[in-house]
């Protein structure tokens, strides 16, 4: 009997593993048979699929952002004109964006995007970073997981320091603009400088509020009320509050390097690198290596349905190389995996965009099985490149995957495993869920959808909407 | 199936041009949330307008890629959330093109799920898996982004149209016209005098159709009048 044959792509890149390891066998096959997991018939040859690819050990310099005709291809001349339209009775205002990082986050990764293309329609918006000492974002990383839910007690020092690090940036920066965007706790004491403003205020929380601890939450709560309206992600996260609350999905932008189109010889690369067979299908999840994505459930769910359906799966993601907690979940999901050739794990740098985009569009199914969930932008960008997923019914995703129509959502590994059979052998099924997905993800969670928001919300703040 | 007129001046300019505009909605979190048919059943009745609007007709806009299966929120709650299968088919079953105010959209939605209720009693407080939270629908109407003036300028706006002008114009402007019709039938109908061709376009099933089908139905529409 031969050794099986498994990929493993486990970060400290670029290393050779085939040069270290002998190389091992792929599994006896025997073609006669109809393919399932016991006789996986390998477009590799033996050696091949363990060479893992060459990635870059630091990040790539970022692109430059797109303009607005550059999603033109995508959202049409009219969305386009309507967007222009929109605008032209902002022309003369100005709004300032305010945010505790201007680098990592999906907060600032939106900024990014979306600023300049504020500016192209004539909204100039400036965006400052607050600045805080260790001690300072140490308590607001505490007020963040109190927020969600977590033990903390707020002293009277933690209120201090909180309202004397706002203070600080209050004096430090100008209020000037007509408009004045706050996102999430940290800089939320800014308000204080409303006074000696004119601007109209609101605050941005990309938090779940569902169920904060009391005790942060109506510390926050005096100043949030002082805002002329709140944005929340979902209608379950926001509190009862006595101002205006808007619901402003999270999204992608379809131009990025995770979701921008890529010629299939890319995906065919990356595919090769990874040991990917594309002849057979791929059933993939790309997460961190966390418990609450249950990535280890997603390998039970494949093993139930791998006797009736030949696929492979992978699982790829980060957070095994600077998390020790993704350390042992990854050695977890390596054990479940059970040297089993057809599981193919990769634990990937952040910085791998287009792999993971090339991941995604070489996948015949995609799953999320999430136990919990923020918005779920993973499923988001899935639905995005058109493919059929299975997701977990938590946090955001229901408002993605609606049932049957842009995706089928799961609540149980067998749930799970059902649902990858059933698509696997229900092709056409399976690629209406994809192109409506798509749609959905058009309608409601591109860049694109959100600067109309944001339009939108201006001129209702100025009273310019009639 | 009545045959089309056929136009007999294809150049014939309409006395006042069809001005194609769309709307933007912005997304409200409501007050109002149900878990149980009973809490559902009282927000339906003191929820605002914009909600019953939000959660009808704005719904055939968010999902207009949708053929089946989707239309309208409170259906799609009570099916897929608090596994009420029959209320969910009344609720499904209903058209909002049949109704020009949406007080008596309320009113029959109200009707719908109060019979229901009573129907089967025990359903009155069992919790749903998620809250229904209503939401309602801030508008601002974008003006004039094309204007036709005739049958071929009149295909080519629609031709490029957003599907938020068409459903603007298509689904929305019953409310805005207290007419069981729509902004481009009326308009074919009293400037461009095709009665047949206007009653067509008003034929077409939204719920059968996505925006999309119905952007190339009227256009096929058109096409056989003026061909």
């Amino acid at each position: 009997m031969k050794k099986p044959l498994k990929t493993v792509w486990s970060g400290n890149f670029p290393v050779d593993d085939a040069a270290e390891k002998p190389a091992p066998s792929a599994p006896e096959t025997d073609v006669s048979k109809p393919r399932s997991s016991a006789a996986p018939v390998l477009k590799f040859q033996e050696g091949e699929r363990q060479k893992p690819p060459r990635i870059s050990d630091t990040p790539p310099a970022p692109s430059p952002p797109p303009k607005l005709i550059d999603y033109q291809p995508i959202i049409g001349e009219a969305a386009l004109d309507e967007l222009r339209f929109l605008a032209t009775s902002l022309h003369g205002k100005t709004a300032k964006m305010v945010n505790s990082t201007a680098v990592g986050g999906g907060v600032a990764e939106m900024l990014n995007r979306l600023i300049p293309l504020l500016a192209e329609v004539e909204v100039p918006t400036r965006w400052d970073v607050i600045t805080g000492g260790n001690d300072f974002f140490e308590l607001t990383k505490a007020f963040h997981n109190a927020l969600h839910g977590g033990d903390y007690t707020l002293t009277k020092e933690g209120r201090e320091l909180f309202l004397a690090y706002n203070e600080q940036n209050q004096q430090r920066m100008t209020f000037d603009e007509d408009l004045i965007v706050i996102h999430d706790p940290q800089p939320a004491g800014l308000i204080r400088a409303r006074d000696k403003s004119h601007a109209r205020w609101i605050w941005r929380c990309h938090i779940d509020l569902s169920n904060p601890n009391r005790g942060v939450w109506e510390f926050l709560r005096p100043m949030i009320e002082q805002y002329d309206a709140a944005i929340f992600s979902s209608p379950s996260f926001a509190r009862q509050l006595p101002i205006p609350q808007y619901l402003f999905y999270p999204c992608i932008d379809p131009l990025s390097e995770k979701n921008k189109d890529l010629d299939d010889s890319v995906v065919q690369k990356v595919c090769d690198d990874f040991g990917i067979d594309r002849s057979r299908p791929i059933v993939t999840q790309i997460s961190r290596f966390d418990r609450l994505k249950d990535p280890i459930g997603v390998v039970q769910a494949y093993k139930l349905a791998k006797p009736y359906v030949d696929c492979q799966l992978v699982l790829a993601g980060g957070g095994a190389s600077d998390d020790p907690e993704g350390a042992i979940v990854l050695k977890e999901v390596e054990e479940a995996a059970q040297n089993d050739p057809d599981i193919i794990i990769l634990n990937l740098p952040p910085w791998c965009a287009v792999e993971i985009n090339a991941l995604q569009r070489a996948s015949t199914i995609v799953v999320q099985k999430s136990l919990r969930e923020g918005f779920g932008l993973t499923v988001t960008e899935a639905l995005w490149k058109g493919k059929p997923t299975i997701a977990g019914a938590v946090g955001g995703i229901p408002t993605q995957v609606i049932p049957k129509l842009t995706g089928m959502l799961v609540h149980s590994v067998e749930g799970c495993a059902y649902q990858i059979r059933y698509l696997l052998t229900h092709a056409d099924f399976a690629n209406q869920l994809g192109k409506n997905g798509r749609e959905h993800v058009k309608e409601n969670f591109l860049m694109t959808t959100n600067l109309r928001r944001w339009l939108m919300l201006f001129r209702l703040m100025l009273g310019t909407a009639g | 199936m009545a045959t089309l007129e056929i136009v007999k001046d294809p150049m014939h300019t309409a006395g006042k041009p069809f001005y194609f505009n769309s709307s933007a909605h912005l997304l409200r979190i409501g007050r109002e949330r149900a878990t149980t048919l009973s809490e559902f059943l009282d927000a339906l009745h003191t929820c605002p307008d914009d909600s019953i609007f939000q959660h009808t007709f704005r719904t055939l806009e968010e999902h207009h890629f949708i053929r089946q299966g989707f239309s309208n929120d409170f259906a799609h709650w009570a099916f897929t959330v608090c596994n009420e299968v029959v209320l969910a088919e009344h609720l499904a079953g209903l058209d909002v093109r049949d109704f020009t105010s949406i007080a008596s959209l309320r009113e029959r939605i109200i009707k719908i799920v109060a019979d229901y209720i009573q129907w089967s009693p025990n359903s009155k407080d069992r919790v749903a898996r998620e809250p229904f939270y209503f939401c309602s629908s801030e508008i601002v109407v974008l003006h004039s982004l094309f204007i036709a003036r005739n049958l071929a300028e009149f295909s080519e706006g629609l031709s490029h149209a957003t599907v938020h002008c068409i459903h603007h114009h298509f689904i929305e402007a019953r409310l805005r016209l207290k007419l069981m019709s729509n902004d481009f039938s009326l308009w074919l109908q009293e400037e461009m005098h095709l009665p047949e061709v206007a009653r067509a376009v008003n034929r077409i099933d939204i719920y059968t159709a996505t925006l999309e089908n119905v952007r190339r139905k009227i256009l096929r529409i058109v096409a056989t009048a003026m061909d």
